[in-house]
């Protein structure tokens, strides 16, 4: 059973459409990074999964059900503009959202109670929330969202505003909820952190899906780029697109900046230079990272690039 | 009722119930009942007015402008007893001849009170029969307080009288002393010429007027007839002549009073329900400004619907105004036993409009619908505001729309509410709740009754399902401020 499904999917606000034909599925188990620019349709997409908005067109399966609080116990939801109820406690926050997650009083105190002494923050139970620090208000939101063990987390935007040791800590809980068992969708536009934690990947722009599947399969849509070293330009290779010359050697050897055409790889550039007895000195790969990857697809699709 | 809706009105109710204004705002109106009557007794000023009579003619005419406003003074007090003894069904022995059915209140039966010992006497057979009616027993203020003459202002001519009575009417700063308000010169030819002069630290009161003024008619009428002829024994006699007017009085708390008496409590809870909503809307206002400025709603409603947000806090508002109600319900009646009983006889009148079963199912109703069509009003104005500052910008004119017409509601009600004005508010679903609960006293048709309670209903109704889709359409739309015609706009379309 897939945790959650999409199906074609669209959502207008008058004459602006937010999310157009979407679809994908995510599994159990599974970290899957929801990646666009600002804009994109990503905080759309949730609340629509969320049931917060109804799409226009297509449908949402949430965990086999449609959309709604039905399954709200089963959900965990930390939401990109951040805000905790100032006078309540600590544990009061994490009690009042676990019980509207249909939790029992005791249960969630019993694993607000884990949560916080698991951030460091058991002394605090008991403080305002007033009377936090930010990063601590933070992680106090984050246990409001996971108290109930989701069996779906969805996050947008998680890392924004948090400093880079709260960013460990969710990271951590992402991959720890992810061990044990549940969907993790989280949107976000820092390629690092889904590079780090993400199984499958979703770009979007203006509300349209650009690209879905593993990062291996997000990295061979980019051209991929080498160094070489050879005494001649290796553009005249067939699997060459375009190279350029970057700087000089001894004996008559340059650096060259190499682009392979598409759907050809660095391996396939070797067997192509050893086969055609193109003699070369130095290779070097330049694996493209996922903002690059972003750059290329979401760029493009903008008309960034 | 869901299980959300119950969370949310129960934070709600927590949140404010946890904040000091709340219970400030809580103890204030006890304390104000309380306070009050002391704070008015502190507060209240000699409002006597001095009296001055320069006799020139003999001392005779002065003395009985002076006696005739002593007696005045003993009528009020005479009066005033009567009313209390009345209000509390005692009885007294026939001695006091004064408490008697059918009594009459002119001069003879005051000087009898007063030779019989006046109010003194009068509260000592109180007291006899009821102690704690006597002790109850407020003195009236007096009206005119006779000053001393000095002898020296007897002796001055009318021309240099002016200036010698100007320290007395306007008393130097470093003087301390009080001036005098009124200066009756009665000339030495009174009697043959009628004039007679008064000099006056203002404007006059008419009661003071009237009253020397019957006196010295009487003075003048005896010299006019002893000066043709006809004896002074006679002349007196004459001038005694005064029709003997018995007065019969309703019993207490019927005729005019009846109306008064019985829409005093109506009157006070529908402006106790006015400032209990004013003040917990306030609260519910604040609180869901906070839940858009703090970023929260999101959160929210990622577990709890929209009408489940919306039915909880107006839930949670009601119950809060429901707590400060019969709290202060809980400390008027505490007050009403700890004087005794004395205060429950005194409201006892005043209760009979409020304890039937129909009136109090009709309370209930009128407070309830009027508490949720007013704090729907709030809780849209709270979503559509990113700050208070905003939201006092939207809530300044509502306030106006609600407050101005229920200033004229007392005054209306007091008057008899029959006005036309009554019966108009009384079908305007906004104001619907106080007018009723209002004149509830005075006695309403209960086709009145039925027929704005069920378009009440209709509004409120009409209330919740468009601007619910004014509040679900606001929920997540910060940063910006619906002009008029959005918010229409969001009214007619079903989110």
């Amino acid at each position: 059973m897939t945790a959650l499904q999409l199906d074609r999917v669209s959502k207008s606000f008058g004459d602006f459409k937010a999310v157009d034909d979407l679809s994908f599925a995510v599994a159990p188990g599974e970290v899957f990074g929801f990646l666009g620019g600002n804009g994109a349709g990503k905080t759309t997409s949730l609340r629509m999964i969320l049931d917060i908005l109804r799409p226009d067109a297509g449908s949402i399966s949430v965990l086999g059900e449609p959309p709604g609080r039905g399954n709200s116990a089963l959900l965990g939801f930390l939401p990109e503009e951040r805000g905790l109820y100032r006078s309540m406690t600590a544990i009061e926050t994490i009690v009042y959202f676990g019980r509207l997650k249909k939790m029992a009083a005791a249960d969630a105190r019993r694993a607000g109670m884990a949560l916080l002494d698991r951030f460091g923050l058991a002394a605090f139970a008991k403080a305002s929330v007033d009377k936090l620090s930010k990063g601590m208000a933070q992680k106090v939101q984050l246990a409001a969202a996971i108290v109930n063990k989701p069996k779906l987390l969805i996050l947008d935007e998680p890392f924004s505003g948090l400093d880079p040791l709260n960013q460990g800590l969710l990271e951590e809980e992402i991959l720890r909820a992810a061990k044990s068992g549940a969907a993790v969708v989280f949107s976000t536009h820092v390629m690092q952190h889904a590079e780090r934690l993400c199984d499958r990947l979703l770009f979007l722009a203006h509300g349209r899906k650009l690209f879905e599947g593993d990062q291996d399969q997000a990295r061979a849509t980019v051209p991929q780029h080498l160094t070489l070293i050879a005494q001649q330009s290796p553009a005249g290779l067939a699997v060459v697109t375009d190279a350029i010359q970057t700087g000089a050697h001894d004996d008559g050897w340059f650096a060259w900046e190499a682009r392979l055409a598409p759907g050809f790889s660095s391996a396939d550039l070797l067997q192509h230079c050893t086969a055609n007895g193109f003699a070369l000195r130095g290779f070097e790969h330049h694996r493209p990272g996922m903002h690059d990857v972003f750059v290329h697809i979401v760029g493009s699709a903008e008309g960034l690039s | 009722m869901s299980n959300n809706l119950l969370l949310i009105a129960a934070r709600e109710f927590r949140q404010i119930a946890a904040t000091r204004s709340f219970w400030l705002t809580l103890l204030i109106m006890p304390l104000f009942m309380a306070g009050g009557p002391i704070a008015s007794k502190l507060m209240k000023q000699d409002r006597a007015q001095s009296v001055m009579i320069i006799d020139q003619s003999g001392g005779e005419t002065g003395k009985q402008v002076a006696r005739r406003i002593s007696l005045n003074e003993q009528r009020i007090i005479m009066i005033e007893l009567v009313r209390h003894i009345d209000r509390r069904n005692i009885s007294l022995p026939k001695s006091a001849a004064w408490a008697q059915k059918g009594r009459r209140q002119d001069d003879q039966a005051v000087e009898q009170f007063v030779a019989a010992g006046g109010q003194q006497a009068a509260l000592a057979a109180i007291r006899a029969v009821s102690p704690t009616a006597a002790q109850a027993f407020d003195l009236p203020e007096p009206g005119y307080r006779l000053v001393k003459t000095p002898p020296s202002l007897i002796a001055q001519t009318p021309q240099s009288l002016s200036q010698a009575l100007e320290p007395y009417l306007r008393p130097a700063d470093t003087a301390k002393q009080k001036p005098v308000d009124y200066i009756m010169l009665i000339p030495r030819d009174f009697g043959a010429s009628p004039a007679v002069g008064l000099w006056v630290n203002g404007q006059p009161r008419a009661s003071f007027l009237t009253l020397v003024q019957g006196e010295l008619a009487g003075s003048l009428r005896a010299h006019y007839l002893t000066g043709n002829g006809v004896s002074p024994d006679i002349a007196k006699r004459v001038d005694a002549l005064f029709p003997a007017i018995a007065v019969t009085t309703p019993p207490a708390g019927t005729g005019r009073d009846r109306v008064l008496i019985r829409s005093i409590v109506p009157v006070i809870s529908a402006f106790v329900l006015l400032m209990a909503l004013l003040l917990s809307g306030n609260w519910m206002l604040q609180t869901t400004v906070e839940e858009r400025s703090n970023k929260l709603l999101e959160t929210v409603l990622a577990c709890a619907s929209p009408n489940e947000l919306m039915y909880g806090k107006l839930c949670g508002t009601v119950a809060l105004g429901l707590t400060m109600v019969t709290t202060w319900v809980a400390c008027a009646l505490f007050a009403a036993y700890a004087t005794q009983g004395d205060m429950a006889a005194l409201i006892r009148p005043a209760l009979e409009p409020v304890s039937t079963p129909a009136n109090i199912v009709t309370i209930i109703y009128f407070f309830i619908t009027g508490y949720v069509s007013i704090s729907m009003i709030f809780l849209v104005l709270g979503v559509m505001s990113d700050s208070m500052q905003e939201a006092q910008g939207f809530l300044t004119p509502v306030l106006f729309l609600i407050m101005i017409p229920l200033t004229l509601l007392a005054p209306a009600i007091l008057d008899g509410g029959t006005s036309i004005g009554l019966s108009v508010m009384t079908w305007v679903p906004l104001y619907t709740p106080f007018t009723i609960l209002a004149r509830l006293g005075g006695g309403i048709p209960a086709w009145e009754v039925i027929g704005s309670g069920l378009l009440l209903l209709a509004f409120v109704t009409a209330e919740l399902v468009l601007l619910g889709r004014v509040f679900r359409a606001c929920l997540l739309n910060s940063g910006r401020r619906p002009s008029l015609k959005a918010i229409f706009q969001m009214m007619r379309a079903p989110n």
